[in-house]
């Protein structure tokens, strides 16, 4: 580097706000980091009281552990890369929220402590920060804890303080089922009536039992439970209306756009009303889209998740054709893949191709002919 | 003096699979455990250092322009040497091991040594190198099995180190931890190399 | 012209002396494999089958293995039962006894995710399936008796019903080819 380009970093540095020039077009409007990540939190706490009503003070006591482990990872991490500590931009806390609360209230303390130093340190600060992560660190915290400790992660549920863990009732009286309804969260009752010898098993024992489980699931009464939140679940993922709640603040606040969210959502909801029935395309009924959007993670995956900046396409078109493929993948995974839920893989599957679309969204500048 | 150079070189400087990132598919694929990683890293040390010497030896029968198919008949020979001696007298390492050393015969480390220094030196150097080169990379395999095997399983050498309650991280000695580990490693590396380096 | 004649002979040279010493490795070497892995199936045979002194291959629609006492009397079976798991196939070693009943099966060959359906292969797991019957050997959820591992229910389902199909098919076999060969001198005839 040479003097005089030290001198001009030098420069920017101490007059960042004077001298900075950023590309056309310059918006009037200022917003930092700052702002937008401590908003987002903002966002989250509908959700997080949600989460505190239905499974305890341990609740808040995990997304508590998440946070702190994040930002001291966090602070170490730019410390010892000689950067300037940034903590408090809230993003690292946002980040520690959300690991924690894609896990349920049961799991032992050290869960969100290093899926959070998982999320900053690798998923974050090893591809240069902030801003250079290709995708989402949270979501990378929680495949790491669901690959690495899946006896903790992925079993174990605890029903609410309210309501038992699927929210669905059943009425037949089938040792099987109501081992599952009992036992197992929404998706995974979904899941088992996709298994072939799990629906042999129980239409053996009642006839067309398979049929009634799934009436029993998209009923009115479970997507009541699933809207409200009165299921077994990961902390902040159960009440859908909590979430949308902060999402309606967020739009408000113009800090996520409704396109990702919007298309994630709408494609959910019409690949599971084609061949969400157990019998052959369109035999589901209209109630359960329903049942699929407001269960497992996907309210919080659409909205808070496949919304980040970093990780998000930057064009209109773009953030459509991003949407669609959470979409898509979710609904493949839900139905076809080893997983009850498939929204983590699906916005991390996604991620990877957003450069891909970002350059092949590229809006035209007006009056451009492209070459013969 | 020279020699032991040409020799430890492939330890730290020049090692093959940190430095040159050669052989990244056993490196990856064999370390989840010390064990498997010895085993995998002695086999082609011994593939090296015969392969090493008899090119050197052949080098000057050998024409340049069928060099690679005899360097590969000659490699593809002694590998499958040693999966048969190990098959009948190392039978349990063999089974663990399996698929991978068959594969030694595309290990580029080896091709690499024989192309890039057995053809052109002698054999005493040649035995040196591969010698050092073989060592190398068994210790690049040991360092990321070390923290595979000890991560993802609390044990190592198959002993358990860890605390009773220790929760293994099984990630570790799935694929994506090899990734990881490789990854951190490299990146330690570099940075004990070049500590200045911005 | 002879240039590349000459590279031919060169190469051939090389491969013709590497094939040489292969040949007479591989003839050191073959027995010794071949021994070590009828050992390994002696050991599994006798590990899931201990009441049996001496084993009898049966050529079937399913392979089997009869397993003879002392004085040449029928005390079970062994087959190899192979189900399709969450990564590959899993092969099972089973041991039946003469009433059809589980002895002890032994899991030979799996490639499932360490730490969760690798499990399948401690007794822990292995040491379930003593005693059932083809119809018990399914896991809990199926109606069986067998309870899967945690976190990996489709390896044990796999397990589980690749003995149970094994076991029914066996039963067919036997009773198409009723037990002819318990006098110990036809035994020895065939």
């Amino acid at each position: 580097m040479s003097n005089n380009e030290k001198k001009l970093k030098q420069v920017g540095q101490n007059n960042q706000d004077l001298y900075s020039v950023t590309v056309s077009p310059h918006m009037s409007e200022y917003r930092s980091v700052k702002s937008v990540m401590w908003n987002v939190v903002f966002a989250l706490l509908p959700a997080l009281i949600v989460g505190i009503y239905l499974f305890g003070m341990r609740a808040l006591l995990l997304t508590v552990y998440g946070v702190i482990a994040a930002v001291l990872c966090e602070a170490l991490i730019q410390k010892l890369r000689k950067q300037p500590i940034t903590v408090n931009d809230g993003s690292a806390v946002i980040t520690g929220m959300l690991v924690a609360f894609n896990f349920h209230a049961a799991a032992p303390w050290w869960i969100p402590v290093l899926g959070s130093i998982f999320a900053i340190a690798i998923g974050k600060h090893v591809f240069g920060g902030l801003g250079h992560n290709p995708m989402n660190p949270a979501l990378l915290g929680r495949v790491f804890l669901v690959a690495s400790f899946p006896t903790y992660t992925a079993a174990g549920w605890i029903p609410t303080l309210r309501n038992s863990i699927s929210g669905i009732t059943s009425n037949m009286d089938i040792p099987a089922v109501t081992d599952l309804v009992s036992s197992a969260t929404p998706l995974a009752v979904i899941k088992s009536l996709r298994d072939p010898s799990f629906v042999n098993n129980i239409n053996e024992a009642f006839p067309n039992a398979s049929q009634i489980l799934m009436d029993e699931a998209a009923s009115l009464p479970t997507i009541q439970n699933l809207f409200w939140g009165n299921i077994g679940g990961c902390i902040g993922e159960v009440s859908a209306a909590a979430l949308l709640l902060g999402a309606l603040w967020l739009a408000w606040k113009r800090i996520i756009e409704w396109r990702i969210p919007t298309f994630f959502i709408l494609t959910v909801f019409v690949l599971t009303f084609i061949f969400g029935g157990i019998d052959g395309l369109f035999s589901a009924s209209i109630l359960l889209p329903f049942f699929h959007i407001f269960a497992g993670g996907l309210m919080l995956g659409a909205l808070y998740m496949a919304t980040d900046m970093v990780t998000s396409p930057l064009t209109k078109k773009g953030r459509i054709v991003f949407g669609i493929g959470c979409g898509f993948m979710t609904v493949v995974i839900r139905f076809v893949g080893g997983y009850p839920e498939g929204v983590t893989f699906a916005i991390l599957l996604m991620n990877l191709i957003v450069p891909l679309i970002d350059k092949h969204t590229r809006p035209k500048p007006f009056g451009f002919v492209p070459d013969k | 003096m020279s020699l032991i150079k040409e020799m430890t070189k492939g330890f730290f400087k020049e090692n093959p699979v940190f430095v040159m990132a050669l052989g990244l598919c056993p490196a990856l694929a064999v370390s989840s455990s010390i064990e498997n990683a010895i085993g995998m890293g002695g086999a082609a040390t011994f593939v090296l250092l015969c392969s090493n010497i008899l090119i050197s030896l052949l080098k000057n029968l050998i024409p340049s322009k069928i060099r690679i198919p005899c360097y590969i008949v000659v490699i593809a020979s002694f590998v499958t040497i040693v999966d048969m001696t190990m098959n009948a007298y190392l039978f349990e390492l063999h089974k663990n091991l399996g698929i991978f050393i068959p594969l030694i015969v595309v290990n580029c480390v080896i091709l690499g040594r024989a192309e890039a220094f057995a053809g052109r030196n002698n054999v005493v150097k040649s035995i040196f190198d591969g010698i050092g080169m073989g060592i190398g990379f068994t210790l690049a395999l040991v360092a990321v099995a070390f923290f595979r095997e000890l991560l993802g399983a609390g044990q190592l050498l198959g002993v358990n180190v860890m605390p009773a309650n220790y929760q293994p991280i099984l990630i570790a000695i799935l694929a994506p931890g090899a990734f990881l580990t490789l990854g951190l490693l490299l990146g330690l590396m570099n940075l004990l190399k070049k500590p200045e380096a911005d | 012209m002879s240039y590349y004649i000459r590279l031919g002979l060169i190469l051939f040279l090389i491969a013709a002396v590497a094939s040489a010493v292969l040949a007479f490795i591989n003839g050191l070497t073959e027995p010794i494999i071949i021994e070590n892995q009828i050992q390994l199936e002696i050991q599994a045979r006798q590990v899931v089958l201990p009441q049996a002194d001496t084993f009898e291959y049966v050529e079937d629609e399913l392979p089997y293995y009869r397993g003879l006492d002392e004085d040449g009397n029928i005390v079970g079976y062994t087959f190899m039962a192979v189900g399709s798991g969450y990564s590959g196939d899993i092969d099972t070693m089973v041991g039946l006894t003469d009433e059809m009943i589980v002895s002890n099966i032994q899991v030979i060959q799996q490639t499932e995710t360490p730490g969760l359906g690798a499990n399948c292969t401690r007794p822990e797991f292995t040491e379930q399936y003593q005693d059932l019957d083809a119809e018990q050997v399914k896991i809990e959820r199926d109606g069986g008796k067998v309870e899967t591992i945690t976190g990996a229910t489709i390896t044990a389902r796999a397990v589980s019903n690749s003995i149970s199909e094994a076991m029914i098919q066996m039963k067919k076999q036997l009773e198409a080819a009723p037990k002819i060969n318990i006098e110990p001198d036809i035994e020895e005839a065939a």
